[in-house]
């Protein structure tokens, strides 16, 4: 009997589609496999299967859709992290990790969906939602719709930026989010691709096989161009909060706090200078440059904590009601990519 | 306190302050995993202490009887390290609050019973002024005197946030307390578990939620198309929520389709009534102020301490309805007291209505700090 008292378990081909589960490690721990296995020529269509992988994903930015025999998928997901760490590429383990992600988002959208027995979808609730990441989810009567507790949707969704996860726009009721299948699986992205992440980042092997390293290497060369250092576009000019912000300043008004670190970190982004930025606060009713000049080199991580602050983030900012979105500011984040869109534009 | 006070205001305020702490310890909130808090205080000279913590109610209220400030702070956080830096504090948790402020109400009336104070001075106007008429000086705070409308709105807005605690939210009447800020709003400390590890930004996205901020027309099942726009209802109904609350506002249901379509149409199309949907959930929404509840490392006033802004206690209201702030908050003593009084005003307090006039005024002791606190009044050894 597992945990949620259901005398069931999950199978191989579960297991295929969800090799990060300790089930699927226990398997590899039964079969005895030894890492240096990965050496002999038998091994081969395990290696090419993890290159294809790689290359699907890195190269080609799509997720891995294929799926092959249990046994099969166990060691190339494996093999593929192992990869992963010898390429020794951030955006490679990162891209990886949240590729694999979606594909197992793929899956357990429709195990949810199409499975017809009760206990198997539960346990599989149970398995991925509950036992890895701690969030108590349940069927709602309906059996296509979910709920969870507001703070752990809020836990969640908060981190993503389509307006549509928000709270506001979800049905909510006595404490619970109800959700469709789609977006119970896409809620967990985000963890699952950190889980893979971490896998990736806490494995220790003492001795990469000669034939994964060779592949890792050739990878490594392939993908390193996609990783060259991105020049920063001139910011041309200023999105419309900033504006709004300037205009309150230059008429005298009296900024609100957050407004000002938007306007001050917005600047030092930009490049301005201290000196520079001291001089937009002139205005200011309580204008005193001393603490002024120290804010901003406090903001810039010059002074104080020593933590250089980032610019507010759009969503922030309409929360503050620092916000004066206009047509040129769709799709945006964050204010400073207002000036890199108009740059890139023109 | 905000406004500056002579020293002879200070020294009196301070004495009755103190006195309070010494004698009334009683009310003074201890708030739950008290050594895990940071408090601080303001001084009677505009010092802000920060990042002290106490390991019981009784070291606290020592410092409080020595120091008789005039603003006390505990944090809504809860830390390893509360004295350290914000930086290396290492945050816990921290209490879900929020702050219902009677700026933020709009009241019509407030021009009425508004003063502006200018802060170098102490002079006092009853319309705004860019500038203080006696010297010039540029600070000008605004005091204002509550009256009964606005006390009556705040309460009802405070009851419409505790709606959506209870109904949207879930959460159960044992984990929300309701205190009167001690001043002009109410403070609303929630210590539901489950809310304690949220982040800024999910606190933020609650706020939206209860502000009305950010709804969607497709959340209501106004979908965007080449043409147009077309309706289909979301699959997890119409009867929750903000979906409720709209539905109701526009007289639809899961099955108005040809009706939500006219009213759409009616309002000129998707675009159009998207602004109109904006406005709506932000007039039905709670007026809070959002920087309040975001700040997962705030320090808030402490319940049971009093208010610099007006000598009058934050305290808890165990029954909305019939709670009289003005009755329950004024805690100071009765002993009578002169003042020269800057204004002509009526004021109630503490079962009691007084007639002001701008002269030299004899008042019980709560009275004339709450005219002090407010900048209207000047202490008369």
């Amino acid at each position: 009997m597992n945990s949620i008292g259901l005398a069931i378990k999950l199978g191989p081909a579960d297991l295929a589609k969800y090799p990060f589960l300790e089930e699927a490690s226990e398997y590899i721990r039964e079969t005895r496999f030894a890492i240096e296995e990965l050496d002999r020529p038998e091994m081969d269509h395990i290696l090419r299967r993890s290159v294809d992988i790689l290359e699907t994903e890195i190269s080609a930015g799509k997720v891995y859709t294929n799926l092959d025999k249990y046994e099969i998928e166990i060691l190339s997901f494996l093999v593929t992290l192992i990869m992963i760490k010898s390429i020794d590429l951030e955006p490679v383990t990162k891209k990886h990790s949240l590729l694999e992600a979606m594909r197992t988002e793929k899956f357990l959208a429709e195990d949810l969906f199409k499975e017809k027995s009760l206990p198997k979808k539960k346990l599989l609730l149970h398995k991925i939602f509950q036992e890895l990441f701690d969030i108590d989810i349940h069927f709602d009567l309906d059996l296509t719709i979910f709920r969870l507790s507001v703070p752990d949707y809020l836990m969640r969704a908060s981190k993503m930026n389509e307006q549509e996860w928000k709270l506001i726009n979800r049905s909510v009721h006595s404490g619970y989010v109800y959700i469709d299948t789609d977006e119970a699986v896409r809620l967990i992205r985000s963890e699952l691709s950190n889980l893979i992440y971490d896998r990736i980042k806490t494995m220790k092997i003492p001795l990469v096989p000669e034939r994964v390293k060779i592949c890792a290497e050739e990878l490594r060369k392939k993908f390193s161009i996609y990783y060259t250092y991105r020049k920063h576009h001139i910011v041309s000019d200023y999105p419309p909060c900033i504006k709004h912000a300037i205009e309150m300043m230059n008429t005298g008004e009296n900024l609100p706090h957050s407004a000002r670190v938007m306007l001050a970190t917005y600047m030092l982004t930009i490049g301005k200078n201290t000196d520079e930025i001291v001089t937009m606060f002139q205005n200011s009713p309580d204008y005193n440059e001393k603490v002024t000049r120290y804010q901003i080199e406090h903001l810039a991580g010059n002074k104080g904590s020593r933590i250089k602050y980032s610019v507010p983030s759009c969503k922030r900012l309409h929360s503050e009601d620092l916000c004066f979105a206009t047509v040129d500011c769709e799709n945006i984040l964050n204010p400073i990519q207002f000036g890199r869109k108009k740059a890139n534009a023109q | 306190m905000s406004l500056k006070t002579s020293s002879d205001n200070s020294s009196f305020l301070k004495g009755l302050f103190r006195e309070y702490y010494f004698k009334d310890s009683n009310s003074l909130g201890t708030p739950s995993m008290i050594e895990k808090r940071e408090f601080g205080y303001m001084s009677f000279d505009s010092i802000m202490v920060r990042h002290l913590s106490f390991r019981n109610k009784k070291e606290l209220i020592a410092r409080l009887v020595q120091e008789s400030p005039s603003d006390v702070y505990c944090s809504n956080g809860y830390y390893k390290f509360p004295t350290n830096s914000v930086q290396s504090k290492e945050w816990e948790g921290a209490d879900l609050i929020f702050d219902i402020d009677l700026k933020d109400l709009n009241m019509p009336c407030s021009s009425e019973h508004s003063f502006y104070v200018c802060d170098q001075c102490g002079a006092c106007n009853v319309s705004f002024l860019n500038a203080c008429t006696v010297c010039l000086g540029r600070k000008i705070s605004r005091s204002t005197i509550p009256c009964r409308k606005c006390l009556i709105s705040l309460k009802k807005e405070t009851q419409r946030l505790i709606e959506f605690l209870h109904g949207d939210l879930g959460i159960a009447d044992g984990s929300i307390e309701i205190f009167f800020s001690g001043n002009a709003g109410y403070h609303i400390h929630v210590s539901d578990s489950e809310f304690k590890t949220l982040d800024s930004r999910a606190r933020s996205d609650l706020v939206d939620y209860i502000c009305g901020n950010g709804i969607m027309n497709e959340s209501i099942g106004v979908r965007k198309s080449k043409n147009g726009f077309y309706i289909k209802f979301p699959k997890s109904g119409m009867v929750f929520g903000w979906r409720r609350r709209v539905a109701s506002e526009f007289g639809i249901n899961q099955s108005s389709i040809s009706k939500l379509k006219r009213i759409v149409e009616s309002n000129g199309g998707y675009s159009q009534f998207k602004d109109d949907l904006s406005a709506k959930a932000k007039s039905i929404g709670v007026r809070i102020d959002p920087h309040v509840t975001t700040d997962i490392h705030r320090i808030f006033r402490m319940p049971g301490t009093i208010n610099g802004k007006s000598s009058l206690l934050k305290v808890k209201s165990t029954n909305l309805e019939t709670f009289n702030p003005l009755d329950s908050a004024c805690v100071l003593d009765d002993r009578q007291v002169y003042i020269r009084s800057k204004v002509n005003l009526k004021l109630y307090l503490h079962e009691n209505y007084f007639r002001i006039k701008n002269s030299i005024e004899r008042l019980p002791a709560y009275a004339a700090a709450y005219m002090i606190c407010k900048g209207l009044a000047d202490f008369i050894k």
